[in-house]
């Protein structure tokens, strides 16, 4: 371990628990609190990744979860940031994106090859000759993509949690620290949250050589510990900002949506490199990543550093690298005039020679290690004067000129954000309510100033919320010089000067996008993907918007910046899908069917039978044997997912008339009638059967999956109307099945006593009674197209009843039938069903509903529209269909176009077989003028086969509706 | 009414083979194999779908209620207890459960009274899933599953929250048995299984689970 140094007061590593692990197959050391980065970094291994297009060796760059060239995989686990993941023994870790390994990456040679990889070289090319061209995307597929999937990998349970707070912190930097105790102490739940492993943000490590940082950064931690409102979590990231203040919180386990009366976001800012060539070199790296690396891991970043800067930062790193035995060759400042602070005096006392009004012209590496960098004076227009060039030896180059404030939660809260000239930084020009910020996000860089920047964010917020805070008066000193470089980039001849890390752009790729016309800073992301990598463009996104403000002679606030949207910093698949809660609904019978042995579909949030399995035999015979029963004898099927709606009121046959399609108003008690459901386009939305118990009770049934949707309608007519009615949703409240076929009476007749004559009871009927000494009501339906009866029951008596049906129709040979049988049942009816044979669009003329619906009536939802379409004519119309000759092969399914004289005239929406009938039938869209029986057209099947069809009557079965009116 | 009335847990619970106590008709889980105090100090979860109870809306419901000496909250999501550890509550400005515990009537006695034709006031008929959750770790439990902050209910306020939890629609209240935290919690029955299941799962990785109904008053 050849840089690591002895213990440095704060460090994250126990050096009491080495750990041994492997990098691109070699055997290295750690310690417990190391990253792998670090550990690396420590034995002298620099060259961690290879760069995304140009497979150029990189190394570390920020030590903040932004080093996005040293993606490593381990086993399962693909792009682990290297960077700030805990190191674990035996991890066995292999850099991404190389062939070959990263030392023998067989792809660096793309990196000779950039001439012929422009920006935007993939819109351009390789889409002819067409047929090559899925040879490309094979090429670019297999070289593209970052780690490779492992699909055996076991699922992650992440359970999700909420949580509740008064006031959040978004991170414990100095500014956040203060926030929280100046909530806290006002009484608030504070939540303070920091993505870092520890709190403390820069206090930790920006010490300028000195323990002044973490004395107070222990100070701090004690106050916070003395208050127990106060809950601290590291490691912990605020991924995002949703409306009312939920903000997804994210660790190493789970996701917590935390809702906040107000946030904090005390988030600092991203420190931004410097822009020359071979700034990607490994050991060119930000000043506070070399801070990071002695102050959180003990390790020398460097032996010999250069120093470039643009801000006291730099200063403040030159003393913190001095301070652990880096030799600084020299700190180059782009500024002309410097910084003339104590802290510039500390550096001319040790000895460091500064350059003023210069700039880092190239680095230079050798295997992949810096050995030197050229220096030369800046010139006007920020132009490097490379007459008078000085080389530096060194193996490390420390960038700090300028940072970019952490504030996506800002924008995507709905803060307006200014570009401030006087700290060349976008800063928050107003908040919305409930949100505050401080620190540097805020514009405020000093220390003691986002101390106290920290400390009026934190009492405006709990003020804001209605906790006592003492009143004073904030004074935050103005930066004493720009904290940011407005112009850190160098131009090139040779280019490798690069903007963004993740994607390998380079300047000349930005002026050559603007000169082709992204000169928008949306076009301009989206052509030259800049800000589009792992790191979202934490790193490059203002340095795009400089070069782009110069190109157009604007300043960045007038380019302004892309849309932040959460999540702004990848989060795990697992995370997001946490236990995965999917809402299931089950009938009273659901145990019942399982012991018949039910084999289970979805129908909506339901489960429910499509048949019912016997041994040996096939679905496709079952169901016909299924439907054989309660044609010829009787069958029972539970219906009990059906919406089921009570009305009440005097204006209840009022109500139902303006929502259904029929008239309801002058219906009979004891009566049903067919109900179609328009929405106001005209557009069949549900149909069901409404049942008239007394003049001021109605008994309504919807469609399985429309229950829901249908009583918030209900409910949002009413509130217009003012209707005097009450509207129940009681489809879980009765469960029902419907008990059809021939022999349903006589089976019937052993539960109740009730009388089941065709005088007593007709078809169309609605009786309350006892079945089986249960409550019911009977309704006398014809869906399966057979003399039958859909009996409805309290939900808790439901088994009771199914159980004696069953018993009672054990002489008849009943069969429970599920969802499959009563389709074809229905089908051989010619009854539709809503959502299959009708669409998003379908009208009811479309569909052959005309007949329920009644014009003659003053109003119902959608009757305007309905107007309008049969003045314009229908575009099509469902028919039945039967294919020619019977048993054709293959068959017809659902969604298979109808085609007549080549062209598309229509889609089959139902298609069976029916032994009923003894051919295919079915129902079709065709054009209007393909409605008469005996048509012909062609079904498209599976392989592009034309299977001849006709169009036919419907019913199938039955036409004159004999079975089920029977008489007996 | 002679025909028995199912639970809609009842399957899930026979596979614990548990002892079965008829409840207004209902056959339902009094106590478990290997149940000890601890999971219901800890996180129990327990079925009370068989207790009576009726609901009832519609503008003169309050009336309604009020002439069969039924004293209902005034305040709209709000509940109060009624004789034999049973409750009221309001679940809006015009609709109403009453339920009884386990040593009252007043559900009984209001149901045949409860019939269409009274005017402006309207029978919901409740078939639901009805749980308690109780123990230390029930707001745990509570944050995992809804984005309601439970632990900021105020017993003593006897707010009734209706929300969504794990995706279905509930109604829930915080009634605490002595010292430990119970909440109760009403569901369509036909989510019940679903819901309980979910509860259930989670409630076994933080220490807890089923529990019968008499551990609540042992």
């Amino acid at each position: 371990m050849t840089a690591r140094l002895p213990p440095v007061i704060g460090e994250w590593i126990d050096r009491s628990r080495p750990i041994e692990f492997t990098f691109e197959g070699r055997s290295q050391r750690g310690f417990a609190g190391d990253t792998p980065t670090s550990a690396l970094w420590a034995s002298g291994t620099h060259v961690l990744g290879r760069s995304f297009k140009y497979h150029r060796p990189r190394g570390v760059l920020s030590m903040a979860n932004h080093d996005v060239n040293a993606l490593m995989q381990y086993g399962a686990r693909l792009n682990l940031r290297a960077d700030v993941e805990a190191l674990e023994p035996g991890m066995a870790l292999t850099a991404v994106n190389t062939q070959g390994g990263v030392g023998a990456d067989r792809l660096r040679v793309l990196n000779f090859l950039g001439g012929f990889l422009p920006v935007g070289f993939y819109y351009k090319a390789f889409h002819r000759p067409k047929a090559l061209f899925p040879f490309w995307e094979r090429v670019f597929r297999r070289i593209a993509g970052l780690g490779s999937l492992d699909f055996t990998a076991p699922h992650i349970r992440t359970p999700k949690r909420y949580d509740f707070c008064d006031i959040l912190v978004v991170g414990a930097g100095p500014s956040g620290l203060k926030a929280a105790l100046a909530a806290g102490r006002a009484g608030a739940k504070v939540v303070l949250v920091d993505e870092n492993a520890r709190i403390g943000g820069s206090l930790g490590y920006q010490r300028g050589g000195s323990g002044e940082a973490m004395d107070l950064l222990a100070d701090l931690e004690c106050e916070l510990a003395a208050l127990p409102n106060v809950s601290v979590r590291p490691a912990t990231l605020a991924a995002g900002w949703y409306a009312d203040h939920w903000i997804p919180l994210v660790d190493a386990k789970r996701m917590t949506k935390l809702r906040a009366r107000a946030v904090v976001v005390a988030g600092g800012a991203y420190e931004q490199p410097a822009v020359f060539r071979n700034n990607d070199a490994p050991g060119v790296m930000l000043a506070s990543a070399a801070q990071r690396l002695l102050y959180r891991y003990a390790v020398k970043p460097m032996d010999v550093a250069l120093i470039l800067t643009a801000n006291a930062d730099g200063y403040r790193a030159a003393l913190d690298l001095l301070a652990h035995g880096v030799a600084i060759a020299a700190v180059v400042d782009l500024r002309p005039d410097g910084e003339s602070t104590a802290l510039t005096a500390q550096v001319k006392q040790v000895g460091i020679p500064v350059l003023k009004g210069h700039c880092v012209f190239e680095a230079e590496s050798v295997g992949g290690h810096l050995v030197a960098a050229t220096v030369c004076p800046l010139g006007a227009n920020d132009r490097p004067e490379t007459s008078s060039p000085q080389k530096f030896a060194c193996d490390g180059l420390v960038m700090s000129v300028g940072w970019v404030p952490a504030a996506p939660l800002l924008y995507q809260a709905g803060a307006k954000m200014r570009y401030d000239t006087a700290t060349h930084q976008f800063v928050p020009e107003t908040l919305p309510e409930g949100v505050f910020a401080c620190g540097r996000v805020n514009g405020v860089h000093a220390r003691d100033a986002r101390l106290e920047d920290g400390e009026r964010a934190g009492s405006e917020a709990a003020r804001a919320l209605g906790f006592e805070v003492a009143p004073r008066t904030f004074a935050i000193a103005a930066e004493p010089s720009p904290p940011s470089h407005p112009w850190p980039i160098v131009e090139h001849p040779s280019a490798r000067n690069f903007v963004d890390f993740d994607e390998d752009l380079q300047v000349k790729d930005f002026l050559d996008a603007i000169q082709e016309g992204f000169d928008n800073i949306e076009l301009l992301k989206r052509y030259s993907t800049v800000g589009m990598g792992p790191s979202q463009g934490k790193h490059s996104n203002m340095n795009a918007i400089r070069i782009l403000a110069r190109a157009r002679n604007q300043l960045p606030g007038e380019v302004g910046t892309t849309t932040a949207r959460p999540f702004y910093h990848p989060v795990p698949l697992s995370h997001l899908a946490g236990r995965g809660f999917n809402p299931q609904r089950e009938t009273p019978l659901h145990s019942r069917h399982d012991g018949l042995g039910a084999v289970w579909m979805q129908a909506g949030v339901w489960l429910r039978p499509e048949y019912y399995a016997a041994p040996g035999k096939r679905k496709s015979e079952i169901v016909r044997e299924e439907v054989r029963a309660v044609r010829e004898s009787v069958g029972v099927i539970d219906v009990g997912t059906l919406g089921k709606m009570e009305l009440y009121g005097p204006d209840a046959g009022q109500f139902l008339e303006r929502v259904y399609t029929a008239r309801f108003a002058n219906m009979k008690p004891g009566t049903t009638r067919y109900a179609v459901m328009l929405e106001e386009g005209g557009v069949v939305i549900d149909d069901g059967v409404v049942g008239r118990i007394a003049e001021q009770h109605f008994y309504f049934t919807t469609t399985t999956t429309g229950s829901g949707t249908v009583y918030r309608e209900l409910q949002r007519l009413n509130a217009m109307w003012n209707l005097e009615v009450g509207i129940v949703n009681a489809t879980g409240a009765f469960a029902a099945v419907n008990l059809g076929g021939p022999r349903s009476r006589a089976v019937l007749r052993k539960l109740t006593g009730l009388d089941l004559s065709n005088e007593a009871f007709p078809y169309l009927a609605l009786r309350e009674g006892e079945v089986a000494g249960v409550p019911s009501r009977l309704m006398r339906v014809g869906f399966v197209g057979e003399l039958g009866y859909e009996i409805h029951v309290p939900a808790d008596r439901a088994a009771h009843l199914w159980d004696a049906i069953l018993e009672a129709g054990t002489d008849c040979g009943i069969r429970p039938f599920g969802v499959e049988a009563q389709r074809l049942l229905r089908l051989e009816k010619g009854h539709i069903i809503i959502g299959q044979d009708t669409d998003g669009l379908t009208q009811p003329d479309e569909a052959g509903l005309e007949w329920a619906v009644k014009m003659d009536k003053p109003f119902f939802v959608g009757k305007r529209s309905v107007e309008i379409v049969r003045k314009r004519g229908l575009r099509q119309k469902l028919v039945g269909f039967e294919v020619d000759p019977a048993g054709a092969m293959p068959a017809p399914r659902e969604c298979h176009l109808v085609i007549r004289n080549g062209a598309i005239a229509g889609r089959v929406t139902s298609v069976a077989w029916s032994d009923t009938v003894g051919k295919h039938i079915g129902l079709a869209f065709v054009a209007p003028d393909m409605t008469t029986a005996g048509t012909p057209f062609f079904v498209r099947v599976d392989g592009g086969t034309m299977v001849q069809a006709r169009v036919v009557p419907t019913p199938f079965h039955d036409p004159a509706g004999a079975r089920q009116k029977a008489v007996e | 009414m002679s025909a028995p009335r199912t639970s809609p847990l009842a399957h899930r619970f026979a596979t614990l083979h548990p002892e079965w106590v008829d409840v207004q008709g209902m056959a339902l889980a009094a106590s478990l194999p290997g149940e000890t105090p601890e999971r219901t100090q800890t996180l129990g979860v327990c079925d009370l779908s068989g207790l009576a109870r009726v609901g009832v809306k519609g503008p003169h419901a309050a009336e309604w209620l009020a002439a069969r000496d039924v004293s209902a909250p005034l305040r709209p999501n709000s509940w109060r207890p009624i004789e034999g550890g049973g409750l009221v509550a309001r679940l809006a400005r015009t609709e109403f459960l009453v339920e009884d515990g386990f040593g009252g009537g007043m559900a009984l006695r209001l149901a045949p009274e409860l019939r269409p034709g009274s005017p402006g006031v309207y029978p919901v008929p409740r078939q639901d899933c009805a749980l308690a959750l109780t123990g230390t770790k029930v707001n745990e439990l509570l944050v995992q599953t809804c984005n309601v902050d439970f632990s900021a209910l105020d017993s003593a306020a006897r707010d009734v929250t209706l929300t969504q939890m794990v995706g279905v629609s509930v109604t829930v209240l915080r009634a605490d048995i002595g010292a430990t935290p119970c909440y109760r919690l009403w569901c369509d029955g036909t989510s019940g299984v679903y819901l309980w299941e979910t509860l259930t799962g989670i409630a076994a990785e933080l220490g807890g689970g089923p529990i019968g109904f008499k551990s609540l008053h042992a």
